[in-house]
């Protein structure tokens, strides 16, 4: 196995482990926070280990699974649980509507894709995410180097693209980068206004590092998805690790209570006693 | 958490601290600006500007 195979197996790892504190927490707290942040994490593992298992052998369902929860859902429903903290309850009740409609929508577009996949130009030579779509090429632009091509007519005009699983023009594409923007917003722009807001007051110091910590890291598995999207898909296993960990520490950090929290907690349980 | 166990301090960012004077607020601008960028990138994708 090449070190390109074995990087998704560890992010897995890292993200049951992370899924299972999460919801821990949220059975615990009953902050739906934890709830939402605990499904977006799923999704993410699950998106890891579907993204593992391409890497060695082809199943259509796994496809699906890391195509819906890995590139569509996961990031949505991570900042979602970020806003839930930083906005009024009824705001959150509107939103979290929004997305679960929103979600079920991009799954059953999803389901109608199953049977128009183009399950021959699969390779496990490449990352699922280099060769997931078919893409029409520009007048003048020239395919990439091994990619297979096919004419046809799209949106009225006939066009040389790159095949990929998804046909061209697949609706279930079209609802992913609603879901990545929002994601993108809510999670990093949480993380960063979050980090801001300690860092003015100048208080806890543990959350302002942790929210740079989560905001670096979804970052850092936005830009290696961008690069790879772009032909430049060589950093995207080595991206996910780091946001699985810089997130896992990040949540970590915050949660963990600071020497002087410590102290003013034993002191109101010992004088409760 | 019940009443008696609540937490009521409140740690305080160090004074004259690299970190913290430094390190944080320009990660906080370049991750702004990176986010901007990516979602700039997707607003492309998602209204036909940019292909891929």
């Amino acid at each position: 196995m090449s070190i390109n195979q074995i990087l998704p197996f560890i992010s897995t790892a890292v993200m049951i482990w992370f899924t299972v504190d999460v919801l821990q927490r949220y059975v615990v707290r009953r902050n739906p926070a934890f709830l939402y942040w605990g499904i977006g994490l799923a999704m993410f593992g699950a998106g890891s280990f579907a993204e593992a298992y391409l890497s060695l052998s082809w199943n259509k369902w796994v496809f699906f699974v890391w195509y819906l929860f890995g590139a569509a859902l996961n990031a949505a429903w991570l900042g979602h649980g970020t806003l839930s903290l930083l906005v009024r309850k009824k705001w959150v009740h509107v939103v979290t509507g929004l997305l679960v409609l929103g979600s079920l929508y991009a799954g059953t577009l999803m389901l109608q894709a199953m049977p128009k996949l183009d399950e021959t130009v699969f390779t496990t030579s490449k990352p699922v995410s280099e060769q997931y779509g078919s893409k029409a090429l520009d007048a003048g632009e020239t395919a990439p180097a091994g990619a297979q091509t096919f004419t046809t007519t799209y949106r009225g005009k006939e066009v040389t693209a790159v095949r990929g699983l998804l046909p061209l023009g697949t609706p279930v594409r079209l609802t992913t980068p609603f879901f990545n923007i929002y994601g993108l917003l809510t999670l990093v722009g949480g993380a960063i206004y979050s980090a801001y807001l300690f860092w003015r007051k100048r208080v806890m110091p543990n959350r302002v590092i942790a929210n740079v910590l989560i905001a670096a890291g979804a970052l850092s598995i936005g830009f290696a998805s961008t690069l790879t999207r772009l032909g430049y898909g060589q950093l995207l296993y080595l991206g996910e690790l780091l946001a699985a960990i810089m997130m896992f520490i990040g949540f970590r950090v915050a949660a963990r209570p600071q020497p002087d929290e410590v102290v003013a907690t034993n002191t109101i349980a010992a004088s409760a006693d | 958490m019940s009443d008696q166990t609540r937490t009521t301090g409140k740690s305080h960012i160090p004074p004259n601290s690299f970190l913290f004077e430094k390190i944080v607020p320009i990660s906080l601008i370049v991750m702004g600006i990176v986010t901007v960028g990516l979602i700039l990138f997707a607003a492309g994708v998602l209204l036909g500007i940019i292909h891929f």
